[in-house]
């Protein structure tokens, strides 16, 4: 979203990664291979945050006249390892612990966070969550009843929180060795592992009590090259809510992300401008999700529905799209970074379709939007941290596969550009959006010729997705943090090829 | 809810001495410590509302030359303790660079009272009053001709204190406060729609405009894109308004001044210092000693002082924007900028914003962007823009859906006209600056 927050000197981040050491905190603590058994888990058993705790804290919530109240407890360890210069130059180990206190007063939210466990101070941030309502209390918090998840799509056995620094190191290491031994102009590497596992508990005043456990890692590459004048970067990643054993498997070994890295960046050094204006575009299965996510997945979350001011709100129904496109999003999709077993209002999550062959037929809800809405919530209520309010997010967002093979879409382009890999995109409400493409390819008489760098994509998704001409057979993901309201999320994206029929591309001349 | 300054010195006293006493040879912990609120309205009602007290510890633990980090919101006594012993096992685990060191302690001259980062008025602005500042605010945009949404209208306050201690002998504690206010808002018809808005304030509650202010000016940038199409791709003079010039000029040179970019020749202007690398006009100044300004602080986060340093002085680039480290790996001293910039700008220059806009027969007025399109290494630059297209010296109607691009170092040499309208109203700040040419990406040129 273009939503523009000004910096704060306050620290209010703890989103950033950080690396465990093998005697890690709480350890005793890891329920191997199963969910957290219902209740409170480790909330109850090292901070000593009763049920019956809970209970008051939602009751002094709803003590003001608000009608729902909820809490979500967090307790998260991060890690990251990162090399460059040759050496393990950074290692990192971030500890977050808090309860966020929501309160709805009808569409009004008030929120408190503290990072103290103990009653007084859960009470007292309560209290300020409650003061969105000004009567008595109007609803009563009703008896906590603790479920599990209805599924399990990620595993927090053999997840990084056993691995040793050790096997880190090894990790990145691989990972750097691959990039700098790849091509002698390769002149500069950044290797790094980041990962995670985060424990939630949410309770609400109509009675729910759920508790998730979940893992998330990430091997990121940057390898520069170098020949003349001309530096550039190429980038390799992967990652999910995955262990130890997804970087043993051909394809995701760390070896091959610093390989991929090295190899981009030989492609840049002799990539050529792009030509600029309004062309056909191809979009390469490999990494234009990211332009399934910003430019057609944003303006479905429904709190732009409700405040309608999503360019989507009053199109429930109606065709939007091109025949050819089906959307959906599916956070139950196994390990992938995206993925919720709930999402953090507690909801159990499940897939959503949001187009269907080119109709409108539903939007990402959180609690608040469907209510509000009429609707139940599809499970997209998710948040940054402890620290801030939930809102309606992509979880694994999916334009569907078609009938082209890849080669023939781009054997229909006489003269065009294909979209391979990206820096970045960004979308406003109102529905335009731009695209940094870090590598794509001219399109000269039906065949990928000069590899292209500098170019960006602009337009509106209505019109791109009215343009949609051909969809590929293929599919492949691309893994992001996306931001909004100031609040990270980490999603997929997953497209096949497809063609748009005109779009602007920008670089220079 | 901020705690006595002595509390946190204290904790963080104990866990620097209980560091050196596992092993590390070097220690600093910092604290940020504070509170904020935040409302936020539209339509006229109190949408949502965030009251709460925060608290963060940072720690770097160096053995020899080895370096760790780590951090935590869970303060108590058990899980800090574990945390340094973890980072020192961490830290003899990882590589040794040469680099990694404190700084050593330095005098911190600038006085707090000073600096005007401190105003208890911002925190005694009862929240009723924050609350009818955004709906005031808000009402009077949604009367603007031509707005037709309010995307929200907020009021935020924050109050920190930073808590800085570190085995070299640093010792140090600041408070500050900030308040500002937004209006957003939605303009335009059909599928054209546009949103743009403002947001403005400080470090004192004298920065904050009059609502009237804050909420014209908001109206005013999107009401002016209703009607915005496409222009032909070709190379005209382009004219940055200020808010531009701070965002896109400024905010992609500070990453290629940033010590880090230089030192991994992730910048375009490595190895140019002492050389010319913009027009004459170019005078570009970091200094975080600016009284009542966003990025004003005595120290930065390793205990540097805060200071003035002119990066680029009448088109030559003096100096680069360092932290402890990259400024030893540089051989060069830290110019306390371990936050990155503090208070970054572009200094006034002569021209009226009027008479550059006359001086154009045909160009663009650039008043906003979208997107993320630059690179730190070549200097390029390609990104969604929004204005208004200048013929015959006059803006003559909007234009949306473009891409601009250039190089940063063509920019910066082709910069022939400086405004002397610069005004602090951010971190980053700038007059309005006209450059030779960009290319602009829009509709197939003709012929």
């Amino acid at each position: 979203m273009g939503d523009i927050e000004r910096r704060e000197f306050l620290k209010m981040a703890g989103a950033s990664t950080g690396a465990v050491i093998a005697s890690g905190l709480f350890h005793d603590r890891l329920h191997a291979g199963t969910l957290p058994p219902p209740g409170l888990g480790m909330f109850e058993d090292r901070f000593g945050v009763s049920k019956e705790m809970v209970q008051q804290v939602l009751s002094a919530a709803l003590s003001k006249g608000g009608d729902f109240a909820d809490l979500y407890l967090e307790y998260k360890k991060a890690n990251r390892v990162e090399m460059q210069d040759d050496i393990i130059k950074e290692s990192d180990e971030d500890i977050t612990l808090g309860i966020g206190i929501r309160v709805l007063n009808g569409q009004q939210t008030g929120y408190g966070y503290t990072s103290d466990l103990s009653l007084e101070k859960m009470k007292q941030a309560a209290l300020t969550a409650a003061a969105i309502a000004a009567s008595d209390a109007r609803s009563k918090v009703a008896g906590l009843r603790a479920v599990a998840p209805d599924k399990q799509v990620y595993q927090t056995k053999s997840s990084f929180a056993d691995a040793s620094l050790d096997d880190r190191i090894a990790m990145v290491k691989e990972a750097y060795a691959a990039a700098a031994a790849h091509d002698k102009r390769i002149t500069k590497v950044v290797a790094m592992l980041s990962d995670e596992l985060q424990y939630v508990t949410i309770a609400n005043s109509e009675g729910l009590l759920v508790s998730d456990a979940r893992p998330q890692a990430r091997i990121f590459v940057f390898a520069t090259a170098e020949e003349g004048d001309t530096r550039v970067t190429g980038v390799g990643n992967a990652g999910g809510r995955v262990g130890t054993a997804f970087y043993r498997t051909a394809g995701s070994r760390p070896k091959d992300i610093g390989t991929d890295a090295a190899k981009e960046a030989i492609l840049l050094l002799s990539a050529v401008n792009p030509v600029p204006g309004d062309q056909p575009v191809v979009l390469g299965s490999k990494n234009s999700g990211v332009v399934v996510h910003e430019a057609v997945g944003h303006p479905f979350e429904a709190d732009g529905v409700w405040r309608k001011t999503s360019i989507m709100w009053d199109k429930l129904g109606t065709e939007i799209a091109s025949p050819l496109v089906t959307i959906y999003d599916d956070a139950t999709i196994p390990n992938s970074r995206g993925s919720l077993n709930v999402d953090d209002e507690g909801t159990f999550t499940r897939k959503a379709v949001l187009v269907e062959k080119g109709k409108l037929v539903g939007y990402l809800h959180d609690r608040l939007s469907a209510r509000l809405l009429g609707v139940e919530s599809n499970g997209h209520g998710r948040r940054s941290s402890f620290r801030r309010m939930p809102i309606p997010r992509m979880n694994n967002t999916i334009l569907a596969r078609g009938d082209s093979e890849p080669e023939e879409i781009i054997k229909s382009v006489k003269k065009g550009f294909f979209a391979e890999t990206y820096s970045g995109g960004m979308v406003q409400g109102t529905g335009k959006f731009t695209f940094s493409v870090n590598l794509g390819y001219l399109i000269e008489d039906g065949k990928l010729t000069a590899p292209v760098k500098n170019a960006t994509l602009i337009g509106t998704n209505v019109q791109i997705l009215k343009e949609i001409e051909m969809v590929g057979n293929d599919m492949d993901y691309f893994l992001g943090t996306c931001g909004k309201s100031g609040q990270g999320a980490t999603v997929t994206a997953g497209t096949p090829t497809f063609k748009i029929r005109e779009m602007t591309v920008g670089g220079r001349a | 809810m901020t705690a006595s300054k002595s509390t946190m010195l204290e904790l963080a006293e104990k866990f620097a001495l209980y560091g050196k006493k596992k092993g590390a040879t070097g220690v600093e912990v910092s604290i940020d410590e504070g509170s904020e609120f935040r409302a936020a309205v539209r339509d006229g009602e109190l949408e949502t509302l965030t009251e709460a007290g925060s608290k963060d510890l940072q720690l770097r633990i160096f053995v020899d030359d080895k370096m760790a980090t780590a951090s935590s919101s869970d303060f108590s006594d058990s899980t800090l303790t574990q945390l340094v012993d973890n980072a020192i096992l961490r830290a003899k685990l990882g590589g040794k660079d040469p680099f990694a060191a404190l700084p050593k302690a330095e005098k911190v001259t600038a006085k707090a009272g000073d600096l005007e980062i401190f105003d208890p008025a911002i925190l005694e602005l009862a929240p009723e009053k924050k609350i009818s500042y955004a709906k005031q605010a808000e009402a009077i945009g949604l009367k603007q001709e031509g707005v037709t949404k309010s995307l929200g209208s907020s009021f935020v306050t924050v109050d920190r204190t930073r808590t800085l201690v570190n085995s070299e002998g640093f010792s140090g504690s600041y408070r500050g406060t900030i308040g500002y206010a937004t209006a957003y808002f939605q303009a335009g018809e059909g599928d054209n729609l546009f949103q743009d808005g403002w947001s403005e304030g400080g470090t004192t509650l004298a920065k904050l405009p009059e609502p009237e202010v804050l909420a014209t000016t908001a109206a005013g940038r999107v009401t002016r894109l209703v009607g915005a199409r496409k222009v032909e791709t070709q190379n005209v003079p382009v004219i940055f308004e200020p808010p531009v010039t701070a965002s896109l000029l400024l905010g992609f040179l500070a990453r290629c001044v940033d010590g880090q970019a230089v030192s991994q020749k992730q910048s375009f202007l490595v190895d140019k210092l002492g050389e010319k690398v913009a027009s004459d006009r170019v005078i570009i100044i970091d200094d975080g000693l600016l009284p009542g300004c966003f990025g004003t602080a005595p120290f930065d986060s390793e205990g540097v002082p805060c200071r003035k340093t002119t990066v680029i002085d009448n088109g030559e680039l003096r100096s680069y924007l360092l932290d402890t480290y990259y400024g030893r790996k540089l051989k060069m001293r830290s110019t306390g900028n371990a936050d990155g910039t503090t208070n970054f700008y572009w200094a006034a220059g002569n021209s009226k914003p009027e008479d550059i806009v006359k001086s154009v027969d045909v160009g663009l007025l650039l008043t906003g962007t979208i997107g993320q399109g630059t690179d730190t290494t070549t200097g390029d630059i390609s990104i969604g823009a929004f204005g208004l297209w200048i013929e015959d010296g006059k803006p003559v109607f909007p234009v949306a859906e473009i891409t601009v691009s250039s190089n940063l170092a063509d920019l910066l040499k082709g910069v022939e006209m400086v405004g002397n309208d610069l005004r602090f109203l951010d971190d980053t700040n700038g007059p309005t600056v006209k450059v030779a040419e960009m290319t602009i990406g829009g509709t197939a040129a003709k012929g």
